[in-house]
């Protein structure tokens, strides 16, 4: 290989290596602080839900997408939050499933985890009907309602894709659950289970 | 330090192979590096398939962010610094860009598994390989890259450097404070090491030239007998 070849090629290297260093971390940042959508959740529990809600208890409703990795810290966040909130705040958390997909297809990590969850009722959420009824489109999207069935927060629980840790979405809904006063949103990181677009054309 | 090596022949040669000997052992490392480049690019690829392979919209899936980010910006630090330990091995260029590409792959490594503070020890196995230079400066550009990445994730994104969402903003400083722990004793290594090196390469001119010296002697005995032999009695 000639001299100048040699040196052509090594600049383009140069340029290249730089470049690739600006564009990853400019990509990964938009990718990782972009939240997913927001739900449009019932202001009061919605009456066709499946899920089980006592009177006199606080129902806190986690919806996920088994194979999100992100939602892996969502659960994680969601363990850290029960170990914070009074037990009279009953979680249960809603597994994503398409109807035809094949037996075992929700057995993931992400199950798993949330069944390893303190008290925790996992619910299989069949073509995502319970999600639409709480009207949550991206894993990890957490609702908490009081004992009279009233939104008191809807959003995610943690501070971006797949990054657990504290956040003021994971302090809000313990100061909320634990003063049992006041009302609280946050940004939900995760892959989506629906988008509004495809609750529109059904 | 012996007489001998006051004599300047033997400063030059003793020069000489220690930058022989360096030129070969840089030269070495370059090639060292660029396999571990590679490898790295591979397991980086390797991890983010096994962490986060897909990024799902129901059952709808696409291949995840970090997999093209693995691909894509692992090859992007990958390509400059094996290039240069082919084509332009031993030089001082080739060792500073080859301490800064393995930082910005231990920067990769570290977002591609979310923060975990456990990939943080992958910088302390590249300061130590690094120091196989013994080239102190080598250390500095690695330290730089480290900080210098630390700070601005540090200030714009923790999470992904961290772990956790609102670190005190002196932490860079903590991180930065073991990489400088670490680099004191190779600092240290590099400098003792390279001396020593020296001292041998001072000890192998003292030897040629010694050697020398009596092959030179010996010359002049051999004629002086065969003088002795052919002169009239």
């Amino acid at each position: 290989m000639s001299r100048s070849i040699l040196s052509a090629a090594l600049v383009l290297a140069a340029m290249v290596w730089a470049g690739t260093v600006a564009a990853a971390y400019r990509a990964i940042r938009q990718f990782e602080t972009t939240p997913g959508f927001a739900a449009n959740a019932p202001a009061s529990w919605p009456a066709r839900s499946v899920v089980p809600r006592s009177e006199g208890e606080w129902s806190l409703v986690m919806l996920v997408h088994p194979h999100c990795s992100c939602s892996r810290a969502s659960v994680q966040e969601l363990a850290a939050i029960l170990d914070e909130t009074p037990s009279s705040v009953r979680p249960t958390v809603l597994v994503f499933r398409p109807g035809d997909a094949q037996a075992g297809w929700e057995q993931t990590e992400v199950y798993r985890s949330a069944s390893r969850l303190p008290h925790a009722r996992v619910l299989i959420d069949t073509d995502g009907r319970e999600a639409e009824r709480f009207g949550g489109f991206t894993s990890g999207q957490t609702l908490l309602y009081d004992d009279r069935g009233s939104l008191r927060f809807a959003g995610g629980v943690t501070s971006l894709r797949g990054h657990a840790g504290a956040n003021r979405g994971r302090r809000d809904v313990i100061d909320i659950a634990s003063s049992r006063s006041g009302q609280g949103s946050h940004p939900v990181f995760g892959c989506a289970i629906s988008t509004p677009k495809e609750r529109t054309m059904k | 330090m012996s007489v001998l090596v006051e004599d300047p022949k033997i400063v030059a040669r003793a020069t000489e192979l220690h930058d022989v000997q360096m030129q070969r052992r840089r030269a070495y490392v370059d090639r060292m590096f660029a396999a571990l480049l590679v490898v790295q690019y591979l397991a980086g690829i390797a991890a983010a398939f096994a962490v986060s392979p897909f990024a799902w919209a129901g059952k709808e899936r696409v291949l995840h962010m970090h997999v093209w980010v693995a691909v894509l910006a692992g090859a992007g630090i990958t390509l400059l610094p094996v290039l240069l330990a082919l084509f332009r091995p031993g030089t001082a260029l080739t060792r500073h860009v080859i301490a800064a590409s393995q930082m910005l792959s231990s920067a990769l490594l570290i977002h591609l598994s979310g923060g975990r503070i456990e990939t943080h020890f992958h910088i302390f196995g590249s300061l130590a390989f690094l120091a196989f230079y013994l080239d102190w400066k080598v250390l500095v550009t690695a330290t730089i890259v480290v900080a210098a990445d630390h700070f601005a994730r540090g200030i714009y994104w923790p999470e992904s450097v961290y772990g956790v969402t609102n670190p005190e903003w002196w932490r860079f400083l903590e991180h930065a404070g073991w990489v400088a722990f670490e680099d004191v004793f190779l600092v240290w290594a590099c400098i003792f090491s390279n001396r020593e090196l020296h001292s041998a390469a001072v000890r192998q001119a003292e030897v040629e030239h010694l050697s020398e010296q009596e092959q030179l002697k010996s010359a002049a005995l051999e004629m002086a007998m065969a003088e002795l032999r052919t002169s009239p009695a």
